[in-house]
């Protein structure tokens, strides 16, 4: 038994070594960073709320708060509603949507650099294929600058981002509902219950968990999101797409300004936690029943 | 058995030891493994640049060159990140604006240190005034192969004509008047780029600093966004697009310099503005007639500080790493591409592009026969008169990132040029404080 316990922990000694390097050792740096007053890239003291007092009066600091929380919050539900839409019809029996079950990958096996810069061309305002679409369909007057509009920038990425991961969450929700039992959704049909009743009631409680796990997923796949936005509009204009994983690359890579970086990078992860944690929590019955199944 | 050693044995081995000895000691001031990062560069020039390392190859035998080539985007990522992990390249071929910051991180260092025998032939062979732009707090740093200056107007000449003019505009008043008659329904009279990327705000730069702007003053530690030869430049970008003389404001927001560029190449604007090397880079369609010209000048200049003619700025300059773990060849490869042979790829053989540094370049037909203004302003020593560096201190990037957000809003009509400038004044203060201490 003794024999057992020690191979058990010999066997997980790698992956708890590994998950020390290169998660809670970069964490604690990026956290006593956030502490520490950076002047000229020298660490010049460590105990002072500096960087985020500094973060706090930056008033682009605001907008890149707005705009993450219009990125993560507008881009997970949208992903994982349209997903789950997308995978519900593709759950149908089909020779259509089995070829459509391969092919909706492919936006997802596009390399993120490759994917920004197609996007960026079709949407442009004076060159762009969308705009002049509309234009030559009598849709709108002009061209449309979507990535140049502050108004219009923010959502043009989220639907680009959209485009860009959705097609795993159908995946994925697809082959949850496929296994939903038959059964189940028979009786309901004998019991009067119509196609929505049957979702709704039998369907979505049977994928809870596949949901969930899905849309956390999401949450982090667009939080961690940076070559999208970054390429596509370097954060403008005037600041309109700036979200945190760009304005922590601007800190860093551009000003050199470590110290304020890594308060930022502190604030996204506990702003993660805390909404992962929340969702976990009003979820955390259909997570623990089918969990324990 | 034993061996008798002899006399002549004896001094006979001991040569060849101390020769093996020595060997070694001798070739190391030439020899080994020497790492090159190249960041930016035109097509042409990517090119060139590979091919000319291989004659170092052949030339230097002994040293194992290891290049490689990265977008110029990513060049302070890439090279913060080699620094702070210790795999920086021994040679490091990046912008002269990033001279000071690099100093100040102390990730280069001074060639007066370690080339002290090779900087006489680097003065002969050089322009002064652009191995200038390789010197900081009166040290060299680096070696420039050529420098870039802003800000010039690209004009077709086809629409210069159809609208009257014998000649290109001068003065901003004429540019906008031109610009106005100069436009079509379906061709703008003037582009100009305005995303937040460096050049495009280098290019804005340009006209603010001949206004008699700065973006910072050194001696006060102050950020001079807000000073009235900046506003007033701004002021110029806006009444051009009130003017209806531009493109939709949204749409500059989201065209930067190459691709302004391209859209004058293929027609679809009268004029644009650029630093020097204007369409050379990608060329122009068949039909298409231009010249480029120094950008025009305000009637009055209304700014602080002394107007400048142009700003200037090496944008491939060759630095040692403080970390070289082979200086010897890095100043080997340093001298190598201060020889005529490699300087003369900007004289217009094969690249047009850029203000070469070699001095033997501007007797080359080809960049007379592309820049016949330039070749004879050179000639006559006037080429860089009144022109100075393009904004270089500690936090240049936070300032002008500041001035791009700046740039943005007054073209979008969220802020008046006075305030968005304040407001960029304000807030790039703060950052430089923090960053500087």
């Amino acid at each position: 038994m003794r024999h057992d316990r020690l191979l058990a922990y010999a066997m997980i000694l790698p992956v708890v070594a590994a998950v020390l390097a290169f998660v809670v050792g970069p964490t604690y740096n990026v956290a006593t960073l956030s502490l520490t007053k950076v002047v000229m890239g020298m660490e010049r003291g460590f105990g002072t709320f500096d960087n985020f007092r500094a973060l706090t009066a930056d008033p682009v600091f605001w907008l890149v708060m707005k705009n993450t929380a219009i990125w993560i919050l507008g881009g997970t539900v949208l992903c994982v509603t349209v997903g789950l839409a997308v995978g519900t019809f593709l759950a149908l029996d089909s020779r259509l949507t089995g070829w459509l079950r391969a092919l909706i990958l492919l936006p997802w096996v596009i390399p993120d650099v490759v994917t920004a810069m197609a996007w960026k061309w079709m949407l442009h305002g004076q060159v762009g294929i969308i705009g002049q679409t509309l234009q030559d369909t009598g849709l709108t007057d002009r061209p449309i600058s979507f990535l140049g509009d502050p108004q219009l920038v923010m959502w043009t990425l989220v639907v680009v981002l959209i485009w860009r991961k959705m097609p795993l969450v159908a995946l994925i929700l697809c082959a949850a509902i496929r296994s939903v039992p038959d059964d189940q959704l028979e009786a309901a049909r004998m019991d009067g219950a119509n196609a929505w009743e049957r979702f709704r009631f039998v369907t979505i409680p049977n994928i809870a968990f596949s949901l969930t796990a899905v849309t956390v997923i999401s949450m982090i796949w667009i939080t961690a999101e940076f070559a999208l936005p970054w390429i596509m509009t370097g954060g403008g204009p005037a600041n309109a797409s700036q979200i945190m994983a760009t304005y922590i690359y601007q800190q860093s890579f551009e000003f050199f300004n470590w110290g304020v970086a890594s308060a930022m990078s502190v604030i996204n992860l506990l702003m993660l936690v805390s909404i992962v944690a929340l969702y976990l929590y009003i979820n955390r019955r259909s997570w623990a029943s089918e969990g324990s199944q | 058995m034993t061996k008798a050693i002899t006399r002549r044995s004896f001094l006979g081995t001991t040569a060849v030891a101390s020769i093996a000895a020595l060997a070694p000691l001798r070739a190391s001031a030439a020899s080994g493994e020497l790492s090159v990062w190249k960041f930016g560069g035109t097509p042409t020039e990517v090119e060139q640049w590979a091919a000319r390392n291989e004659a170092f190859a052949a030339a230097n035998p002994d040293i194992e060159l290891n290049y490689s080539y990265f977008n110029g985007q990513i060049r302070r990522q890439k090279i913060l990140a080699g620094f702070q992990t210790n795999r920086l390249a021994d040679v490091i071929v990046a912008f002269g604006q990033d001279i000071p910051e690099f100093v100040g991180f102390g990730m280069v260092q001074p060639l007066d240190d370690i080339a002290g025998d090779r900087i006489d032939g680097w003065k002969e062979r050089v322009v002064p005034e652009v191995l200038e732009s390789g010197m900081h707090e009166g040290k060299l740093y680096g070696l420039p192969t050529y420098v870039d200056m802003a800000s010039f107007l690209a004009v077709n000449l086809d629409a210069l004509e159809e609208a009257g003019f014998d000649r290109p505009p001068a003065t901003w008043e004429e540019l906008r008047e031109y610009a106005r008659a100069m436009t079509k329904p379906d061709r703008p009279g003037i582009a100009f780029p305005a995303t937040t990327a460096p050049v495009d705000i280098n290019i804005f730069e340009g006209i603010a600093y001949a206004n008699g702007g700065r973006i910072y003053d050194e001696e006060t530690n102050k950020v001079t966004l807000n000073d009235p030869g900046v506003v007033d430049a701004l002021q110029l970008y806006v009444d051009l697009i009130a003017d209806g003389s531009t493109p939709q404001a949204t749409s500059l927001t989201e065209t930067f310099f190459r691709d302004t560029a391209q859209l004058f190449g293929q027609g679809r604007s009268a004029m644009w503005i650029g630093l020097s090397w204007l369409n050379t880079p990608w060329g122009v369609n068949d039909d298409v007639r231009w010249t480029g010209v120094p950008f025009p000048r305000p009637e009055t200049p209304t700014g602080s500080f002394d107007p400048v003619a142009a700003i200037m700025d090496p944008t491939a300059i060759l630095m040692v790493s403080s970390r070289a773990e082979n200086p010897e060849a890095a100043v080997e490869y340093l001298d190598f591409w201060s020889q005529d042979a490699q300087l003369e790829i900007w004289g217009g053989q094969p690249e047009v592009a850029r203000i070469p540094a070699g001095k033997a370049a501007w007797d080359n037909a080809e960049l007379a026969e592309t820049w016949p203004k330039w070749v004879e302003a050179y000639e006559a020593g006037t080429l860089f008169e009144g022109a100075a560096p393009m904004p270089r201190f500690i936090g240049v990037s936070a300032i002008e990132a500041a001035l791009g957000t700046a740039i943005q809003e007054a073209v979008l009509g969220q802020k008046t040029p006075q305030q968005a400038l304040d407001d960029a004044t304000s807030a790039a203060q703060t950052q430089i404080d923090l960053i500087r201490g």
